[in-house]
């Protein structure tokens, strides 16, 4: 039974990294940004969002902050998570490499555009 | 309600995930369900939990702990891989309970009813015709040399050398075959060859040489041996007397066999003498001079004994805890006191106790004292016809720990039961200590010492002094009555309800 791995990085953990790119989130928070960010495409289901997590945990990737004191009632009892500057470096890594393949994919002439 | 159903679904997920993340998922479910009203985000609700349950329940089983892919990947050998790292919960435990349950009794279940129990003679017979190095099958050549009638007239008798005479005589009993020690009083297979080598006068005779001259012999023996050996000098004379004079009188001649004339000898002894423990015998094959044990038959014979468990059978419990054991022979004590000890203590925590007797064909009277003792809870005196009272009389009780003594007993009989079987049930009947249950017992007449008189004539004379404390008589010649008379193969059924019946109304 293999540990799970992150190489190549599955697209949920990519995203939940981008999500947390901006601010420190929540599961639920992070679950609505990934929604947010591919327009409703992946609406990650508490089972698959939380191994993930667990997994970039381990990876420490990201990592669990005490709850926010600002948080109002109901919020309490969320664990908060945030990007660790190797998570950040991954993130990018992984943008970078996406971003390869899409200079590929355009000149190719599979994808119209401007070189990113 | 969806909440509801989705708590129960955690439920799917390991328990290392449940714990770390299951509150979290159920606030997200908790967060999407008040964020998602109407019919159609409800329902794209649904879809994205049973799909990522789909997904994610398969691969969380797969995911192991990092500590404990740590421990794999090191070196040190075998190691077992924990799934769960919780404890076991109740209902693991109990169904873990109910199954080992369920196994022990149908474990024991089979041991009791379904495993056939080899019978004794098959462990050991599969020696007879091969080659003779073992006690059991050289009994068995033994038993085939000699004839039947040969058979019938030694086994009635103890034929234990005058020498030996009230010291215990292992009158009875082999592992394979009860009648096998006997062969010691038999002629010796290098006797017996020897013998035949010689032809005249001592070749196995057919019964129809019996001659004058031979009759003349063996009641002119026979009238010595009395006068010799008889307890009672006065009736021993008019027996002698009796004797000479029906053979002056010609009324031997109508003996026309050997056979014949030993069992007209012995009636007329018993008409003047009225003694049953009387008796002559005749062998078709020839009679040792004296019946020693063949060397290293001794050995031969504690070791196939040993093998043969004693003879004891294994005990069963009976529903209704009642206690079974099956006694094929009453052993030597020497060997089997162990033995005998054993199957007692295994017997101890019964309620009731059968003793199958039915194949039983005697042996030892201290084996049968053993195991008596079991029976009381003081020394009880046990009547037996062959030996003079001693200390060994009174049985040894109580035996520490033992629970039998207020039991009750119920003794299988047959009429195979011979010898010292009869004297285990005779007595225990007579003390009103069991309930005898099956058919008269064979009436072994061995109570008395054999005497040879010639080739193929003996007579057994009772010598020891033991007076009959009870007013019916011993079994010698005409057996013990059962208490409650059933046939042979019924006694256990018919015993098993007694018991049940008797257990039920304490």
């Amino acid at each position: 039974m293999p540990k799970r791995k992150l190489i190549p990085l599955p697209s949920a953990a990519f995203q939940i990294l981008l999500a947390l790119a901006g601010e420190d989130l929540h599961g639920y928070g992070i679950m609505r940004h990934v929604a947010e960010q591919t327009d409703g495409r992946m609406r990650l289901g508490p089972g698959t969002l939380y191994s993930s997590i667990q997994t970039l945990l381990e990876a420490k990737l990201i990592e669990q902050i005490e709850p926010r004191e600002d948080a109002g009632p109901g919020t309490a009892r969320r664990r908060y998570y945030r990007l660790t500057s190797a998570g950040r470096k991954l993130a990018r890594s992984e943008a970078e490499r996406l971003a390869d393949l899409l200079r590929v994919a355009r000149s190719r002439r599979i994808l119209r555009g401007e070189y990113v | 309600m969806s909440e509801k159903i989705y708590t129960w679904l955690l439920r799917l997920y390991p328990s290392r995930f449940r714990e770390a993340y299951g509150e979290e998922a159920l606030q997200l479910v908790r967060d999407r369900c008040r964020d998602e009203k109407g019919f159609l985000p409800r329902l794209r609700l649904w879809l994205d939990l049973l799909s990522d349950l789909a997904l994610s329940v398969p691969r969380e089983y797969f995911h192991v702990q990092p500590e404990l892919t740590a421990h794999l990947r090191s070196d040190c050998g075998p190691s077992l891989l924990v799934l769960e790292d919780e404890s076991l919960g109740r209902g693991a435990l109990l169904c873990g309970g109910v199954l080992a349950l369920a196994a022990a009794v149908s474990f024991s279940f089979l041991l009791n009813h379904g495993v056939k129990q080899v019978p004794l003679s098959a462990l050991i017979r599969p020696a007879r015709g091969a080659a003779d190095h073992r006690s059991s099958s050289s009994a068995a050549q033994l038993r085939e040399r000699g004839g039947d009638s040969q058979e019938r007239g030694v086994r009635r008798t103890t034929g234990q050398p005058p020498a030996t005479a009230n010291s215990s005589p292992p009158d009875a009993v082999a592992p394979s075959n009860p009648e096998a020690p006997r062969t010691l009083d038999r002629p010796r297979p290098s006797v017996e060859r020897s013998l035949e080598a010689s032809h005249v006068p001592r070749t196995s005779r057919t019964d129809a040489n019996l001659d004058r001259a031979e009759r003349q012999r063996v009641v002119d023996r026979a009238v010595a041996n009395l006068k010799r050996h008889y307890i009672d000098p006065h009736v021993a004379q008019k027996m002698a007397d009796a004797l000479v004079e029906h053979e002056k009188n010609g009324d031997d001649d109508a003996a026309a066999d050997g056979q014949g004339f030993a069992d007209l000898l012995t009636r007329q002894m018993r008409d003047v003498s009225h003694d049953r423990h009387l008796e002559v015998l005749f062998s078709e094959a020839p009679l040792p001079e004296r019946p020693p044990a063949p060397p290293g038959f001794t050995a031969r014979y504690r070791k196939a004994l040993e093998e043969a468990n004693c003879t004891f059978e294994p005990v069963r419990v009976l529903p209704h805890n009642i206690g079974y054991l099956k006694l094929n022979s009453f052993p030597d004590v020497s060997v089997c006191q162990h033995t005998a000890e054993a199957a007692m203590a295994s017997l101890n925590h019964a309620d009731a106790v059968i003793f199958d007797l039915r194949d039983n064909r005697g042996g030892s009277p201290g084996m049968v004292m053993l195991i008596s003792a079991y029976l009381f809870d003081h020394p009880e005196y046990m009547y037996n016809p062959r030996e003079n009272t001693t200390e060994e009389s009174w049985t040894r009780s109580p035996v520490p720990g033992n629970r039998l003594a207020d039991k009750s007993v119920f003794v299988l009989t047959s009429g195979r039961t011979f010898s010292g079987a009869e004297h285990f049930s005779y007595d225990l009947k007579m003390l009103k200590r069991a309930t005898l249950v099956g058919e008269t017992t064979g009436g072994a007449t061995d109570v008395g010492t054999f005497h040879r008189l010639d080739d193929h004539f003996g007579i057994g004379i009772r010598e020891t002094t033991a007076i009959n404390p009870y007013s019916e008589p011993d079994w010698a010649g005409i057996g013990v009555q059962p208490d409650v008379t059933v046939k042979a193969a019924d006694a256990l059924e018919m015993a098993v309800r007694l018991a049940e019946s008797k257990l039920q109304k304490k």
